[in-house]
């Protein structure tokens, strides 16, 4: 029975501080014809029809850089040798370093990570369990969960600070959280050039300077398009300010088929696409080689109230197909993952996640944003984002296989047992069984216990979960200094914002 | 000799079957008391391993493995014992699947359980006869007689055990523990066990609520 592994006094196993999928079992969703069609039908779209772009100053830039502009009509069009050659100048890593370097993320098509999904606009409460507004003291407490989750890779901004002032609202945000929580940071709140400013600066404090910014991006970010093939110009003018300052720049089009997309996913994709790489092609030829992502979260309507559905099969399709697009143009992607439009976090929010988990695994997806959120990414739950957390860690344990080493096939250990014994004692089992996968969340207990224990759900046992993590974990601080530097660039923007409101 | 025992209750911690069953043998053989061997060494290193299971640092696998090295020690230990007089740990349990049941592995978790209380776990094995248990809690007089059954078809052996008992007049000197996967609560009331457990560790607090009033290593 000797074995150096077993043992009823080992240490306590400690997990990794970020837990990464691997990407071992990719499906192509889209056949290569298929995928030929929706490419070939993009480039015809970003030529003939072209992307509207709120902005006549950019307008020129891409004009002189080799789109056809229409002043006009807002209008840039994009012949398929500029977006060939600009897709080609994409880096096709991407490093989201985070201030504590062991959450460092690197996304090089091994590993997919999940973050804290945003940016919703109430909360579940946790104590009272009713919707309300969001604040910046709940944005600390989720990032703060999402900071001990080791399933959690990085984070958006999960809840918007309502409390604060608007036009210096996401430099709180991404205050609080790099103060809460020591892993990467993605803005997705920031879509004017001032905060983008506003945002480097802070970040550069965190990483320690702006070369140490360049080579360390603790802080990344995304714009979204306006659907059907439309960009405010501001979203696409802080882009540029990432991209000089080093700071990764994805862009995401969240599309809705039969509203903002035509009704068919191959239609909607090509719609998605054009917006996603239009966005791409205008960073690179505005700075070329500038770190950036390809990012999709589409769904349909609901054909009864109009309302995005979150949820369903055709967005599982999207996700898959929206991942194999990023592949073929060979960069990363950020694919909208966990996105139930349940109410609660219920067989609803179980099944579709659980569903769109899988999909965003097979479908080889770098990034999957992410964990928390109910009612198709309205209303923030803690207990949802520590159920997602724990589908996520399902999947990772799906993605691990079934090795066939020596230890794993294990024949001499059923030779020895033979039929009619039990394998309960045997060193084999005290040596692997702390491979199986554990549950946090799903209940494993007898039926009288759980009668007893008052009948609880998956989602009390998370929200228990929640105050507990909330009550032990204590965040790695920042550098002393860091607070009160980022506390500083806060205050001058937001005299700035005033001044300009004054004078304005 | 204090300092061989910590070894052996280390043993029984690292789960190292060898080196548990040899330092038992050293022992013995170099005059230790066996009972003291039995209650510090042995017992106490299970009442450990109970301890760490209800704080969630071991799993039931181990504290099957740990019974088990249990029991090749006190193969060693018990002759001893008994050529010495000594008494034994305390409050027995007889356990046995049912006639016609093969299924022993639910019973082997219980037994391993148990024997983290303090139990001293005799095991009758599988497929009993029910003249056979009748006869161990005669013999053996213990606190608890513990059935188990794993098949809807073998679940109504567990009341002919109880009548036999009625029968041999020995139903009021043991409580009956009844479990295995389709026994409930209700079943057990219906044929008069004096208690059911749904798993192992939910047995050992049956085990101990049924004893409560008894006093411990009083057999």
């Amino acid at each position: 029975m000797t074995s150096s592994q077993a043992g009823a006094t080992r240490e306590p196993f400690e997990p990794p501080r970020v837990l990464g999928l691997p990407l071992t079992n990719r499906i192509d969703v889209l056949p290569e014809h298929a995928i030929g069609r929706i490419h070939e039908g993009t480039l015809r779209v970003l030529d003939r029809v072209g992307i509207e772009i709120h902005s006549d100053r950019l307008i020129t830039t891409l004009e002189r850089a080799g789109a056809r502009a229409d002043h006009e009509a807002a209008r840039v069009r994009f012949p398929r040798e500029v977006v060939e050659a600009a897709l080609a100048r994409v880096p096709s890593t991407l490093l989201l370093a985070a201030r504590d370097p062991a959450c460092d993320l690197m996304l090089d098509g091994s590993h997919a990570y999940l973050a804290v999904d945003g940016n919703a606009a109430e909360i579940l409460d946790l104590e009272t369990n009713e919707r309300r507004a969001s604040t910046k003291a709940d944005l600390a407490q989720i990032a703060r969960v999402a900071d001990a989750l080791p399933q959690i890779g990085f984070l958006w901004q999960p809840v918007a600070a309502r409390d604060q002032l608007t036009d210096v609202q996401p430099l709180h945000e991404i205050a609080t959280e790099f103060a809460n929580s020591s892993k990467h940071i993605q803005l997705m709140t920031a879509t004017k050039p001032e905060q983008a400013r506003g945002a480097v600066e802070i970040a550069r404090l965190v990483a320690g300077g702006e070369r140490e910014l360049h080579e360390r991006p603790v802080l990344s970010a995304f714009q979204c398009s306006l659907s059907p093939l439309t960009y405010d110009g501001e979203p696409l003018e802080a882009a540029v300010v990432y991209g000089e300052a080093g700071v990764p720049c994805g862009f995401v089009a969240m599309t809705i088929a039969c509203a903002t997309a035509p009704a068919t996913p191959a239609a909607a994709l090509v719609v998605s696409n054009a917006e996603v790489l239009a966005g791409i092609v205008s960073l690179q030829l505005l700075v070329p080689g500038a770190r950036t992502f390809y990012g999709a979260c589409g769904t349909v309507m609901d054909l009864r109230t109009g309302a995005a559905a979150c949820g369903g099969p055709e967005d599982l399709l999207f996700q898959m197909a929206s991942a194999q697009l990023a592949r073929r143009y060979g960069m990363p992607s950020s694919i909208g993952t966990f996105a139930t439009g349940a109410k609660s976090a219920d067989w609803q929010a179980g099944v579709e996640n659980g569903l769109s988990g899988m999909a965003s695994w097979l479908g080889g997806a770098d990034m999957l944003c992410g964990a928390g959120l109910l009612y198709g990414a309205s209303v923030h739950s803690i207990a949802e984002l520590v159920l997602d957390a724990e589908l996520f860690d399902l999947v990772c344990h799906l993605a691990g296989g079934v090795p066939v080493t020596d230890e794993d096939l294990a024949l001499e250990v059923i030779e020895e047992v033979g039929p009619g014994g039990h394998f309960l004692a045997q060193p084999h089992t005290l040596r692997n069984m702390r491979r199986m996968w554990q549950p946090h969340v799903f209940g494993r207990d007898t039926w009288e216990n759980w009668v007893a224990a008052g009948r609880p759900e998956p989602r009390d046992r998370a929200r228990d979960r929640a105050r507990q993590i909330l009550a032990e974990h204590e965040p790695i601080p920042l550098d002393s200094g860091v607070e009160e530097g980022i506390g500083g660039v806060i205050a001058a923007y937001a005299d700035n914002e005033a001044e300009g409101a004054h004078h304005g | 000799m204090d300092e061989k025992i910590a070894a052996l209750r280390e043993a029984l911690y690292a789960l190292d079957d060898a080196a548990a069953v040899s330092t038992t043998a050293e022992l013995i053989d170099g005059g230790a008391e066996p009972q003291r061997v039995l209650q510090e060494g042995l017992a106490e290193a299970m009442l450990e391993i109970g301890r760490r299971w209800n704080a969630g640092d071991v799993f039931l696998p181990e504290v099957v493995a740990a019974a088990e090295i249990f029991k090749h020690c006190n193969d060693i230990v018990e002759p001893a014992l008994i050529a010495a007089g000594g008494r034994t740990t305390g409050r027995k349990v007889v356990m046995a699947t049912v006639k016609g049941d093969l299924h022993d592995l639910g019973k082997s978790m219980v037994g391993a359980m148990m024997k983290t209380a303090g139990f001293e776990v005799h095991d009758l094995g599988k497929d009993v006869p029910t003249d056979r248990v009748v006869e161990a809690v005669r013999e053996m007089q213990p606190k608890i007689v513990a059935l188990s059954s794993l098949l809807t078809t073998t679940v109504p052996e567990q009341r002919g055990v109880i009548e036999a008992l009625e029968e041999a007049g020995l139903r009021r000197t043991v409580k009956v523990m009844v479990g295995g996967a389709p026994v409930t609560e209700e079943w057990a009331s219906e044929i008069g066990a004096d208690g059911f457990a749904p798993n192992a560790p939910e047995a050992v607090k049956v085990a101990l609520a049924l004893t409560a009033d008894e006093p411990e290593g009083g057999a």
